[in-house]
């Protein structure tokens, strides 16, 4: 063919000492300043080294320990876009409380608390729906207070709404949760119409039931009252009472209190801390609940 | 105008959009990560053998393999298929031999693209495509389009990776010889590669 370079001793022995050295399994190369021509003769060299039954595959060590780095790296990246927030899984449709009981409980204790903003090379953001995800569950606890509110501008106190996760929340069951100086009696009901069926009431600032002891629970001495937070210690949603089984029900995953609020062992969600106690006065015959102050009781916004 | 229960009816439903429990998430979680081995498992080969074939030695083919991929999982788009996601790695295995061969071989950039195409669905796609054939389905081609002493000789090089004396006895030539042949071979080789590749695609 007309215009090939001329081919020199030099030529050879460049080839040569390359094709050594990758026989070798060093790290080889041309030398520098090839034409196109010589240059794809050594890439052919290289071509053929690949074809080699030594060069074949990865070695497993490379394959495990690029694997390991992936994982870490992706680990890091996740981390880096992290916006802190509490877990926030949300309710499913389908009612909880027709689940079989030998359905695989939902695991809360390896909530997923990453939500990446960016959809990286996959992300558990991918699989949670839509925008707003932790804004959402908030909207949970906030707007039970908002619907309820008379006046604007005073958001609800945030005992036992959805900013509490099931472990933050107060483990002790007698321990009231509304400090005595922000507490303000709420006139519930007279004692003669509480009995053994709970009474929901609903605040500004919280929804409770309150609920006569028989004594069976080796607490609260019988004929006292029993005032605790309606607000499900594992997400916040208003758990409700049910005659049937006298017990209390969450509608969003199916956790189950008995009738003093404490985790009921049919619940299938495990782990979860008793409704927590608010503190009753009872005088003249009237039930009252100390509940924080709420926009209607008095104070300014 | 709503009424409180309205209100709160609407708020505690917003809630309740879009979405799953704890337990689907994690069960989720882990098909995608087993999605993940299974995608690094298989492109992982594929990769660094084609890597491999660019560069002839191991050392660097790791090294630009792990580029590769640590690139991937911190750029590519989570929501492409595994094709979708195989494409990219190979365009991203295109660029870091360019940048390789720009390097060291200090050659013109259209010699470049050439040397790229070589391999692919034909020397002028648009679009950027998967190697059609395995690097050694293409030495395989190659030998067989050579006239039988360069086979010869190639074979007993890189194949049998014989050195320069045991070749010379193998083939009855001196060491000289055997310099000089394997020089023409790898040389008639590129030339030939170009047409192999062309006019037997594979099915």
């Amino acid at each position: 063919m007309a215009g090939e370079d001329q081919e020199r001793f030099e030529d050879y022995l460049e080839l040569e000492r390359y094709i050594e050295e990758l026989q070798a399994g060093n790290i080889a190369h041309p030398p520098a300043d090839l034409t196109p021509e010589r240059a794809r003769i050594y890439q052919m060299a290289a071509l053929f080294r690949s074809a080699s039954p030594e060069a074949v595959d990865p070695s497993p060590e490379f394959i495990a320990s690029l694997h390991a780095r992936l994982l870490a790296e992706k680990d890091e990246l996740d981390q880096d876009t992290v916006p802190r927030l509490p877990s926030v899984t949300l309710p499913d449709q389908s009612s909880p409380i027709q689940k079989e009981q030998e359905e695989k409980q939902p695991s809360i204790t390896n909530p997923p608390t990453r939500v990446t903003r960016r959809a990286r090379f996959f992300s558990r953001r991918s699989l949670l729906g839509g925008g707003a995800v932790a804004a959402a569950s908030l909207v949970v606890g906030a707007g039970i207070g908002a619907a309820f509110e008379q006046s604007n501008g005073v958001s609800p106190v945030a005992t036992t709404t959805a900013t509490a996760t099931p472990y933050s929340s107060s483990a002790a069951t007698t321990m009231p949760i509304v400090p005595s100086d922000v507490a303000v009696p709420h006139f519930v009901a007279n004692l003669a119409e509480i009995g053994d069926k709970a009474v929901r009431f609903t605040t500004d600032t919280l929804i409770g039931y309150v609920i006569l002891s028989d004594g069976d629970d080796g607490e609260v001495p019988k004929g006292e009252v029993v005032a605790m937070s309606a607000s499900c210690t594992h997400m916040g949603c208003i758990v409700q009472w049910q005659d049937a089984d006298r017990n209390f029900h969450c509608p969003c995953h199916g956790g189950i209190f008995t009738e003093y609020g404490k985790p009921d062992k049919a619940s299938p969600i495990r782990y979860l801390a008793s409704l927590p106690r608010l503190e009753t006065r009872v005088k003249d015959g009237k039930v009252y609940v100390m509940v924080p102050r709420g926009a209607s009781v008095g104070n300014s916004v | 105008m709503h009424t409180p229960h309205e209100r709160y009816q609407q708020t505690h439903l917003a809630a309740q959009q879009g979405t799953q429990t704890s337990e689907t998430i994690d069960r989720q979680w882990s098909q995608k990560v087993q999605e993940f081995q299974s995608f690094y498992q298989e492109n992982l080969t594929l990769i660094y053998r084609y890597i491999y074939s660019k560069v002839g030695n191991r050392e660097e083919a790791e090294d630009m393999t792990s580029q590769i991929f640590m690139k991937a999982v911190r750029d590519v788009d989570a929501e492409r298929g595994p094709h979708s996601m195989q494409k990219w790695l190979f365009q991203v295995a295109r660029t870091t031999i360019a940048d390789y061969w720009r390097a060291y071989y200090r050659a013109s950039i259209s010699s470049l693209e050439e040397l790229l195409d070589a391999g692919w669905e034909g020397p002028f796609n648009e679009e950027v495509a998967i190697p059609s054939e395995a690097p050694n389905e293409r030495v395989q081609r190659i030998l067989e389009a050579l006239p039988p002493q360069y086979r010869e000789v190639l074979t007993c090089r890189f194949l049998l990776n014989l050195t320069i004396k045991e070749t010379a006895s193998q083939l009855g030539l001196t060491e000289a010889n055997v310099k000089v042949l394997q020089f023409r071979a790898l040389k008639r080789a590129a030339d030939l590669e170009p047409v192999v590749a062309r006019t037997s695609k594979t099915p």
